[in-house]
């Protein structure tokens, strides 16, 4: 049997020797380091943007550099806040998102190409770069249920003026924006719609409940392939173009080799509607973890 | 490969789609728990995210209980400290946690440093009015026999005080555990790590079996730690089992 003292003592013991053991246990830092040091990677609060930071966290990690993810930081004004204090270095955004979140701009380009060239310029102008830009796009759409559609023979996004008051599901980023609800209500006249504040992810359920009866989503959601969901035309293509490319601040551009912005670029270019579809579906539908599916991608694409 | 285009966009290359397999019908319908899926995904999921929640809190208890112990013993000690600890302690208990979290971020940043101060905020009062309390309830007459035998105070403290308060300290500690493991949930608002964060990530698209699976792992660790440190306290009081054994 123990006296108490050997007891205390081998206690005591055992806790300080997990404490070291804890804080040297920080996840993925055990590659060799390169010129350049730490790389954190953020990802705003979605799974699109998660599988993105996997890919990129792995890729370069297999590339010996070392690098660290924080997924799941907030909204854009948020992570560009993060971005903005050095507490991440880069991030994937949305080309769109950029013009019409942080640059407050009510009106868009045209193109997929102008966008991100504006976009690009835009973040040049306050450190930032952006790299090359994804072939896909994740727009905003307007979803209504098909029973819903059908009944009330919805089309456009312009035939929510004829239904009584009804309820649209808006993520938070996106209610005061010219781009979001308030332009929808300006540019289409729909005075009876009313806005409900919900999560990226949330409005689906919503929809389906009938506790909102259109949301906005996004194109490149697996959940429109699996519910019974149909997506109205938007004619004044008011929510504009919607490309991926990282966001990375400038300093942190020039301290690390050239070779750390190829291989997000590589990567970058693969991802057209199909892969970021499949991938997105992964997750959401095969309930596979975000690395598990970046992993299995660039594993199939020899990028580890 | 890739390569630049005049207009500075890059020619898409082929991607080659993986095979994700197919989902069971139990994933797909999102059953009550789908235990197949469960086990597939402990390896990459739930394993390590149990491990980093059982770090989370043993790092806070730890030192949240060197703190509150190092201000109990000094406040037995001068009276006058007792109120002030008292009430910082308080304080600190008092501040919901998901804004203490997020007033520390501009701080500390999205690091577990944030984390952690955060959770040893919430161990300091419980476990600073436990060791005190338990120092103060020795009874008068055992402290006057120890000084009868010519003990100092520094041995009367150590070999009579604290031996006798470990039932309130071990109380206190129980529940500060349990309350850490619960709290360290929300840590996953900060820190991409920990059984919270499972869950937050599962809230987007609801999945039942990930919330059960993480939710249950932090209940089983309360369980099991609350266990722990119940046997703990029974080990350090021999004296206080009954005498039936012989």
């Amino acid at each position: 049997m123990l006296s108490r003292r050997q007891l205390v003592r081998a206690a005591a013991i055992g806790v300080a020797g997990a404490v070291p053991l804890a804080v040297s246990g920080c996840a993925g830092a055990t590659s060799t380091s390169k010129r350049g040091g730490m790389i954190t990677i953020g990802t705003k609060e979605f799974t699109e943007e998660w599988v993105l930071g996997e890919l990129y966290a792995q890729a370069l990690e297999a590339r010996g550099y070392q690098v660290q993810v924080k997924n799941n930081i907030g909204s854009t004004e948020i992570i560009d806040r993060a971005l903005k204090a050095g507490r991440i270095d880069v991030y994937p955004e949305y080309t769109g998102v950029v013009l019409q979140v942080l640059a407050k701009r009510s009106k868009l380009p045209k193109t997929a190409h102008e966008t991100y060239r504006q976009a690009k310029a835009f973040e040049e102008r306050r450190g930032m770069t952006m790299l090359q830009p994804t072939p896909f796009q994740n727009k905003d759409a307007v979803a209504v249920t098909k029973d819903y559609a059908e009944k009330h023979h919805l089309k456009t996004v312009a035939d929510l003026r004829k239904l009584g008051t009804i309820y649209f599901g808006e993520y938070p980023d996106n209610i005061e924006s010219s781009t979001g609800y308030s332009g929808l209500v300006k540019t289409y006249h729909l005075p009876n719609v009313k806005v409900k504040s919900l999560n990226i992810g949330l409005q689906y359920k919503a929809l389906e409940k009938g506790a909102i009866q259109a949301a906005d989503v996004f194109t490149t959601d697996p959940q429109l392939a699996r519910s019974n969901l149909v997506l109205l035309t938007e004619p004044k293509n008011l929510f504009g173009f919607q490309n991926v490319a990282p966001v990375v601040r400038k300093d942190v551009y020039h301290r690390h080799p050239a070779e750390v912005w190829h291989t997000l670029n590589a990567i970058d270019a693969l991802l057209t509607v199909k892969a970021a579809r499949a991938m997105n579906r992964a997750v959401a539908v095969n309930r596979l973890s975000p690395s598990q599916v970046a992993k299995k991608f660039l594993q199939v694409n020899q990028l580890l | 490969m890739t390569y630049l285009l005049a207009s500075g966009v890059l020619a898409a290359a082929k991607p080659v789609i993986p095979d994700y397999g197919t989902a069971t019908p139990c994933v797909t319908h999102n059953g009550m728990f789908c235990t197949s899926w469960f086990l597939h995904q402990w390896p990459d999921v739930f394993g390590p995210a149990l491990v980093q929640h059982i770090m989370l809190t043993v790092i806070a208890v730890v030192i949240g209980f060197i703190l509150a112990f190092a201000a109990a013993i000094y406040a037995y000690r001068h009276n006058w400290a007792g109120p002030p600890f008292a009430g910082i302690a308080a304080f600190l208990y008092t501040i919901p946690p998901l804004a203490l979290f997020e007033l520390l971020v501009p701080l500390t940043g999205l690091s577990t440093l944030t984390v952690e101060i955060a959770l040893v905020a919430y161990t300091l009062l419980v476990l600073y009015r436990n060791v005190l309390t338990g120092l103060q309830e020795v009874p008068p007459d055992i402290k006057r026999a120890a000084i009868g035998m010519g003990l100092t105070r520094t041995q009367i403290l150590w070999r009579v005080e604290l031996p006798m308060a470990v039932p309130a300290i071990v109380g206190g500690l129980r529940i500060v555990t349990v309350l850490t493991i619960s709290l360290a949930t929300i840590a996953a608002f900060v820190v991409d790590a920990g059984l919270g964060a499972p869950i937050l990530k599962a809230l987007q698209s609801p999945f039942n079996t990930q919330f059960i699976g993480a939710g249950a792992l932090a209940v089983l660790l309360a369980l099991a730690a609350d266990g722990l440190l119940l046997l703990l306290g029974r080990a350090l009081t021999p004296w206080a089992r009954s005498r039936k054994a012989f």
